[in-house]
C-alpha cells in the first residue's frame, strides 16, 4: 500500500501549485521544534563554495563559531523572527516521507504540504577578520629554542605545547589562507611536523654564525649558494631545516640558477632590523647611543638609516635630545579596538607619521583605513596648517 | 574544532524546501494543542496564473505573493555521530553539519488577515493571530475561533 500516492506532495506541490488549484497546508506527523535543523542565508558566491564542500565551521566551544571559506573568515548572526516561517521538506526527502500514507489521516484525494518546523529565525554571515592573535599566543608557548636540541628527543615531546597544522585549524578561527599569512606573518617554521617560531636567540647565533662564516670564506651577501651554506652551517651544529628559515628570514631566493644550486640575497632592512632590536632590548636610550651601537653590529658591507625602525621604535623628544625605546607593530594585536587601546594607552596623543606604521596593516573587511580612524580615534587639527593629531574617542 | 560543512547533493541536485511566511502566528485551538501533526494549518490557493497567493486559516484569509530570495537559504542538519562513548555529550567533538536543501523562493503573506464571515466551509480549527501591531486583532481571531469550537468536535 506504500508508494501509490498519485498527487504532488511536499515542497514540489507548493512550489508547482498551479492557477485555480489549491493546496492543504498540515503540520506534519513529524512536526516538532527540530533544533537541528538551522536555515542559513549565503550568497551565491559562497553557495558554489558550499556546494563543492569548501567551507567549515570553527571555533572551541566557549567561542563564537566563524564559517571559513579557503580564503575569507566569516562571523555567523541569528536573526530572528516574528513571522512565522513554515518550512515545507520536499518529497524527495525519504525521512520525512516513509509513513506518511499510513500516518496521514487528511482526505488522501487533497494534496497535503506538511510543515515540518517553524523557523524561529536564520543564520546571516557576514565577512569578519580572522581571529589570527590566538596563533601568535599558541606558537609562542613553546618556541624553538636550543633546547630542543639538546634535549633527549623523544621523552618531552608530549609535554611540549606544540601544534601541527590540523592542532592549528581546529583552534585558530581563521580560513586556510589566512592562517597561512598568519604563520608567514609570524615567521613559523614546520620542523617535524609542528608549527614553531623560533626564539630570538637561536635566530640571532644563527645569522651571527652565517655572517662569521661569510667572513672567513669570503661569501658575497648577495649571492650566498644555499649547497655551501648549509654544508658549513651544518658542521656548526645547525639543522639544515633551521637554516633554510634564517635564509627565508633574512634573504630572498634569487632566480634563475637553475639546474645549480640556488643562491640567496640576504635582505639589508631585515638584517639591520634584527640588529636594532638586539641593541633596543637594553630599554630607552639616546637615539645617539642607539646609532652608534646599531653601526657596530650591522654586517660589513650593510647601511644602518633610522628610516628602516619604522614600526619598531617610538622617538621622543626631551629638550634637546632624542630618546628611543622598541616598540614593535608586530607584538601589538590585530584586533583594531585591542591596538588602538594600547596605542592610546602608550601616547595620548599621536602624530599622524607616528601613528601611521602602528596602524597599516589593520584590515577590518567593508572597513576603509578612514572609516578606522574616525570610528577609533578624535583627529584634531588646530589650524589646516597644522599636523593632524590623533587621540582616543 | 571545525566542522566541516558536508554537502551530498551536489551542484546540480540540491533539492528545494518550500516557506511560506506569516505575519503573526498561527495556533491550533486549544482541544488540538497537544497532537496537532497532521492538523491542517490552512488551504494555499492560487486563484490565477499570476503568483499570487491566498492561504486560508481559519476565518481568515491573507493574501500574499510568491517571491524569489536576493540570497538563497541553505536547509543544515546538524547530526552527531554515535561512535563517541556516552559519557561525552557535552563534548560535541563528532558534531557534523549537512546541507539538506535549498529555498531560493518563498510565499510571502505580509498583509493583515481578511475575515471570512459566516462560511462553513471552513474547518476552524487554527486562529490566526497577529503579534502586531495592537492586540486587539488577536482579541477578535481568538473570539472567532473559539466561537465555533463547539463544530469542531
Amino acid at each position: 500500500m506504500e508508494q501509490q500516492n498519485p498527487h504532488g506532495r511536499g515542497a514540489d506541490a507548493v512550489l508547482n501549485l498551479q492557477p485555480n488549484s489549491s493546496i492543504s497546508i498540515a503540520y506534519h506527523s513529524l512536526f516538532g521544534p527540530h533544533d537541528d535543523l538551522v536555515l542559513l542565508e549565503v550568497d551565491e558566491k559562497l553557495l558554489e563554495e558550499v556546494l563543492h564542500q569548501r567551507v567549515s565551521i570553527r571555533g572551541q566551544p566557549e567561542e563564537d563559531a566563524v564559517f571559513c571559506t579557503k580564503s575569507k573568515t566569516y562571523g555567523i548572526k541569528y536573526v530572528g523572527t516574528s513571522n512565522s516561517v513554515l518550512l515545507i521538506p520536499p518529497s524527495g526527502r525519504s525521512e520525512y516521507y516513509k509513513n506518511e500514507l499510513d500516518s496521514h489521516q487528511t482526505d488522501n484525494s487533497k494534496e497535503v504540504a506538511p510543515v515540518i518546523k517553524v523557523a524561529p529565525g536564520i543564520m546571516e554571515l557576514h565577512e569578519i577578520a580572522p581571529r589570527i592573535d590566538k596563533l601568535k599566543l599558541l606558537l609562542s608557548e613553546e618556541p624553538y629554542s636550543f633546547a630542543d636540541e639538546w634535549e633527549n628527543e623523544a621523552a618531552d615531546k608530549y609535554e611540549k605545547r606544540m601544534y601541527s597544522w590540523d592542532d592549528l585549524i581546529n583552534k585558530v578561527q581563521a580560513s586556510d589562507d589566512e592562517l597561512k599569512a598568519g604563520l608567514q606573518a609570524l615567521s613559523a617554521v614546520e620542523i617535524d611536523g609542528y608549527w614553531r617560531i623560533v626564539d630570538e636567540k637561536y635566530m640571532d647565533s644563527m645569522l651571527q654564525m652565517l655572517l662569521h662564516n661569510r667572513i672567513l670564506n669570503d661569501w658575497s651577501l648577495d649571492a650566498l649558494d644555499e649547497d655551501v651554506i648549509m654544508k658549513v652551517m651544518k658542521m656548526d651544529g645547525f639543522p639544515e631545516k633551521l637554516v633554510q628559515h634564517c635564509l627565508h628570514v633574512y634573504g630572498d631566493k634569487l632566480d634563475g640558477n637553475e639546474g645549480k644550486s640556488c643562491l640567496w640575497r640576504l635582505d639589508e632592512k631585515r638584517v639591520c632590523v634584527h640588529f636594532a632590536r638586539e641593541v633596543l632590548r637594553k630599554g630607552k636610550m639616546k637615539l645617539e647611543h642607539l646609532m652608534d651601537e646599531w653601526r657596530q653590529k650591522i654586517p660589513l658591507g650593510m647601511c644602518a638609516n633610522f628610516d628602516m625602525l619604522e614600526g619598531e621604535v617610538l622617538t621622543e623628544r626631551l629638550g634637546v635630545e632624542t630618546w628611543v625605546r622598541g616598540f614593535r607593530v608586530c607584538q601589538l594585536p590585530s584586533n583594531p579596538a585591542e591596538r588602538f587601546t594600547i596605542l592610546f594607552k602608550e601616547r595620548p596623543k599621536w602624530e599622524w607619521k607616528d601613528l601611521q606604521p602602528y596602524i597599516r596593516d589593520l584590515t577590518v573587511p567593508g572597513l576603509s583605513s578612514e572609516g578606522l580612524l574616525l570610528k577609533y580615534t578624535r583627529r584634531t587639527q588646530p589650524n589646516p596648517e597644522a599636523e593632524a593629531v590623533f587621540s582616543a574617542r | 574544532m571545525q566542522i566541516k560543512l558536508k554537502c551530498n547533493c551536489g551542484e546540480t541536485k540540491c533539492l528545494e524546501w518550500a516557506l511560506v511566511e506569516l505575519q503573526g502566528v498561527v495556533e491550533p485551538q486549544s482541544t488540538f494543542q497537544d497532537r496537532i501533526q497532521n492538523l491542517e494549518i490552512g488551504i494555499l490557493c492560487r486563484p490565477s496564473a499570476q503568483e499570487m497567493y491566498t492561504f486560508t486559516v481559519g476565518y481568515h484569509e491573507l493574501t500574499g505573493s510568491k517571491v524569489s530570495l536576493k540570497k538563497p537559504l541553505l536547509v543544515l542538519k546538524k547530526t552527531r555521530s554515535v561512535d563517541e562513548d556516552q559519557s561525552s555529550d557535552i563534548k560535541s567533538g563528532n558534531a557534523e553539519l549537512e546541507v539538506i536543501g535549498i529555498i531560493r523562493q518563498r510565499i510571502l503573506f505580509k498583509t493583515r488577515p481578511k475575515a471570512l464571515i459566516s462560511s462553513a466551509m471552513f474547518n476552524p480549527t487554527m486562529v490566526f493571530a497577529s503579534s502586531e501591531p495592537e492586540p486587539l486583532v488577536k482579541e477578535r481571531s481568538r473570539a472567532s475561533g473559539s466561537a465555533v469550537k463547539g463544530q469542531t468536535t
